[in-house]
């Protein structure tokens, strides 16, 4: 049996690095070009963790809107809007 | 890249199973407790929405792991659970796309025999090599389930769990707004 060919080529990972790239939000801002392998790695960490500092911040403000609001009523309410938008 | 509006849609309708489940807004929840409900259901919506993949499947394993945790995970994800509990089997090494990756992210030192100073080519490469190693190590601690994760599966991963981490923060900033707006208060 010949040696079984990985599916998987540089171009593919290449690929990713470019869409991880494009993802991150500095990319769009200033419309880059190709940054290096390590530095899209270093921007997609920071990306996560802001991201994850985001979602802890919007709880703490959910929280304190949660205290307040009955949710069961609004749960029709607000699905209703979003497909109103 | 973006998700399909499905998938916040999704999102969205079992996070609200998960506060109702977890009942947040009765009176007796102390602020915290009514933060880490949220986030629990946050974050088993996400979960939800995506379906099976490894990252999924580590975040449940990691929420699962408090054992408080166990009622709402179940509440949110029903059926889904179960299958999302499987343990990872750890799929067919790609032995050849660590190597790739690592070619790409220069950390191979064969290629590095280059002309002019020896010395120099090489203090340079290793601390990028380094440099490239401790940063794959923080994504890896960064990515649910990542550490059993390499090459080209790591890098999908990490891909997939960032498109749906900001379709997670969106609904939540939606739902804050919209809720804001709404003045349904007891």
């Amino acid at each position: 049996m010949s040696s079984r060919r990985s599916r998987i080529s540089e171009e593919e990972i290449t690929e990713l690095i470019s869409k991880l790239q494009s993802l991150l939000p500095e990319t769009r801002r200033r419309g880059a070009s190709r940054a290096s392998a390590a530095k899209v790695l270093k921007e997609t960490c920071n990306y996560i963790k802001s991201l994850h500092r985001e979602v802890d911040d919007l709880s703490d403000r959910l929280s304190e809107l949660m205290a307040t609001m009955d949710v069961d009523s609004a749960q029709a309410e607000i699905v209703r809007s979003l497909f109103r938008s | 890249m973006q998700v399909p509006n499905s998938f916040k849609l999704a999102l969205l309708k079992q996070m609200l199973l998960g506060f109702q489940l977890s009942a947040v807004s009765s009176n007796s929840m102390s602020f915290h407790e009514r933060k880490n409900a949220i986030k629990l259901s946050a974050d088993a919506a996400m979960v939800f929405a995506r379906g099976s993949t490894r990252w999924t499947r580590g975040l449940v394993a990691s929420l699962s792991k408090n054992r408080n945790n166990e009622d709402l995970l179940r509440g949110i994800l029903g059926k889904k659970y179960e299958r999302l509990s499987l343990p990872c089997c750890n799929s067919w090494k790609i032995p050849r796309s660590r190597k790739i990756l690592k070619r790409c992210l220069g950390l191979c030192s064969r290629r590095k025999k280059a002309t002019g100073t020896q010395h120099d080519v090489k203090s340079s490469s290793t601390l990028a090599r380094r440099l490239v190693k401790k940063r794959i190590q923080v994504l890896k601690k960064l990515l649910p389930g990542g550490d059993s994760m390499e090459g080209f599966s790591l890098l999908d991963q990490t891909l997939d769990y960032a498109v749906s981490l900001k379709a997670q923060v969106d609904v939540m900033r939606r739902l804050l707004k919209i809720s804001k707006a709404s003045n349904l208060n007891k």
